[in-house]
């Protein structure tokens, strides 16, 4: 990740909503992105040239055009029709966005779309967040990292966020996704988990047919 | 595709089929190719593609010929599903009542602000020798106002001409997208249900006592949490049968009338046409329940 006076950039063609310009870089706030907020608390990820990235929850493209700007392809997922047509206008200044208008509850809608990939990022609050995520594993490659913004209020206001950090930590774990390290995302996003998973290379996920063709 | 050409091994992806070691590149415009994408996402036979393959079907060169190409399909695909999202008929109407909700606020807190100021500036006026029923209101102050307010109170009859407009307009757009409710009840309360429920289809897949209720959101959550008697009816309170009839009356029509509209608002919805048999029986129901047990 690049980093200038303490502020994490990347770069890219700027003004796509607004945001401030440091020596010819676009500052990717953390106040603006969760995405963002999880890397001012330092943590093993990195995002690079050559990575592939299914997006989940897309909205108006502001954390997507930062993802762009440093992977090589991000597949956008967005279900709601007006935050697509401000998406549709930051794609059209990347080559590398490719916006999917559907539920990510449904994926059989995309699959003919969507390659196999080496991060998936769920940011959609839901009360179905940790399923959402699941659902989506078949495009995940073995080894691949899961980002899984988890929102409790979402699930249930009632019930003790850490109650559901531990459920959620579970079911990931029955999913085939091994939970690498949980951040709380405050002072930025009150009361938001990131969690960062790998998928286990045991888990026989679905192989594109090509690596079953080599093999042969 | 063929028939027999379910019996071999296929595979199809969006940009050709394979079967075994021969190919068939799918030739077409980005329009063309988001049609089959949308097929394939019900084929069985469909697979997760893999760039190599399509470079080895002869579709692209290499990688960022395929990036491209995918992309402008997906631009075509979302474009054209926006634009079905956006067509919904609903989209419209839901737009509309809200600002004809929104423009009742703004010229009741215009006209209130007019009588503050006209108190300010006349001593001898009270709001006592306003005709009764709230009416004229302005053309009450406007004969000795006060020269900096007379432009405003213009501005706000404008205000009020659009409103009867837009009144109108709803009416008549909702006759088109809920001919069935808006027999019913009207095409004002038939569009005010279908903005409060979030749109057409969600109207059609709404219980009638969810329907009997829309619009007393206060009443029925202090119902639930409080205990305090049910809401009777929301919105179609606004119909004449309901509010026209007796007190102990009341319940019992809006628990008819919304019965019915949840029929009429599904035939709008997957017919969208008039069913004259299913309004006179309706209608008929309706004021049988006005007119007591």
């Amino acid at each position: 990740m690049i980093w200038i006076e303490g502020q994490l950039v990347s770069e890219g063609p700027g003004e796509v909503y607004g945001e401030r310009m440091i020596q010819g870089y676009r500052i990717w706030d953390p106040k603006r992105s969760k995405l963002s907020a999880l890397f001012h608390h330092g943590v093993e990820l990195e995002l690079q040239f050559g990575q592939r990235v299914l997006y989940l929850g897309a909205a108006n493209g502001t954390t997507v055009s930062h993802v762009a700007d440093y992977t090589e392809v991000v597949y956008a997922v967005e279900i709601a029709p007006r935050p697509m047509q401000d998406l549709l206008v930051v794609a059209e200044s990347r080559r590398n966005i490719i916006p999917i208008l559907a539920d990510a509850r449904r994926p059989e809608i995309y699959r003919p779309l969507v390659e196999e990939v080496d991060l998936i990022y769920q940011d959609i609050a839901s009360p179905w967040q940790t399923a959402i995520l699941l659902q989506n594993m078949e495009f995940l490659k073995e080894g691949g990292t899961a980002v899984l913004m988890l929102k409790p209020r979402s699930i249930d206001v009632a019930r003790d966020p850490d109650e559901l950090f531990l459920e959620a930590e579970r079911e990931l774990g029955q999913g085939g996704l091994e939970v690498s390290s949980k951040v709380r995302l405050s002072p930025y996003y009150p009361d938001h988990c990131a969690f960062i998973c790998r998928k286990s290379q045991r888990e026989s996920g679905r192989r594109s047919s090509e690596e079953r063709m080599d093999r042969k | 595709m063929t028939p027999w050409s379910h019996h071999t091994t296929m595979e199809s992806y969006w940009f050709g089929d394979r079967e075994g070691p021969v190919c068939h590149p799918f030739a077409g415009d980005p329009m063309l190719c988001a049609g089959r994408i949308e097929r394939l996402a019900e084929d069985v036979n469909a697979h997760m593609p893999d760039w190599r393959i399509a470079v080895r079907c002869g579709v692209v060169r290499d990688r960022s010929e395929y990036l491209e190409r995918l992309r402008d399909i997906s631009f075509a695909l979302a474009r054209r599903n926006l634009g079905r999202a956006l067509l919904n008929p609903s989209s419209g109407l839901v737009q509309m009542v809200r600002m004809l909700d929104l423009l009742d606020e703004v010229i009741n807190l215009l006209t209130e602000r007019a009588m503050e100021w006209h108190h300010a500036t006349r001593p001898g006026f009270s709001r006592k020798r306003a005709p009764p029923g709230g009416r004229g209101r302005i053309e009450l102050i406007r004969e000795d106002a006060d020269d900096d307010l007379a432009g405003l109170l213009d501005e706000i009859d404008r205000l009020k001409d659009r409103r009867s407009i837009l009144m109108k307009q709803v009416s008549r757009k909702a006759g088109d997208a809920l001919p069935n409710c808006s027999a019913l009840a009207g095409g004002l309360v038939a569009a005010r249900l279908a903005a409060e429920a979030g749109g057409i289809r969600e109207l059609a897949a709404m219980p009638a006592a969810t329907i009997q209720v829309l619009g007393a959101k206060t009443a029925l959550f202090s119902h639930l949490s409080a205990g305090t008697p049910p809401p009777k009816h929301g919105i179609i309170y606004q119909h004449g049968r309901v509010h026209g009839s007796r007190r102990e009356n009341r319940g019992r029509v809006a628990r008819t009338l919304s019965a019915k509209l949840a029929i009429a608002a599904r035939i709008d919805y997957y017919r969208n046409s008039i069913d004259k048999e299913f309004l006179k029986r309706a209608e008929e129901s309706v004021r049988k329940a006005g007119r007591g047990a």
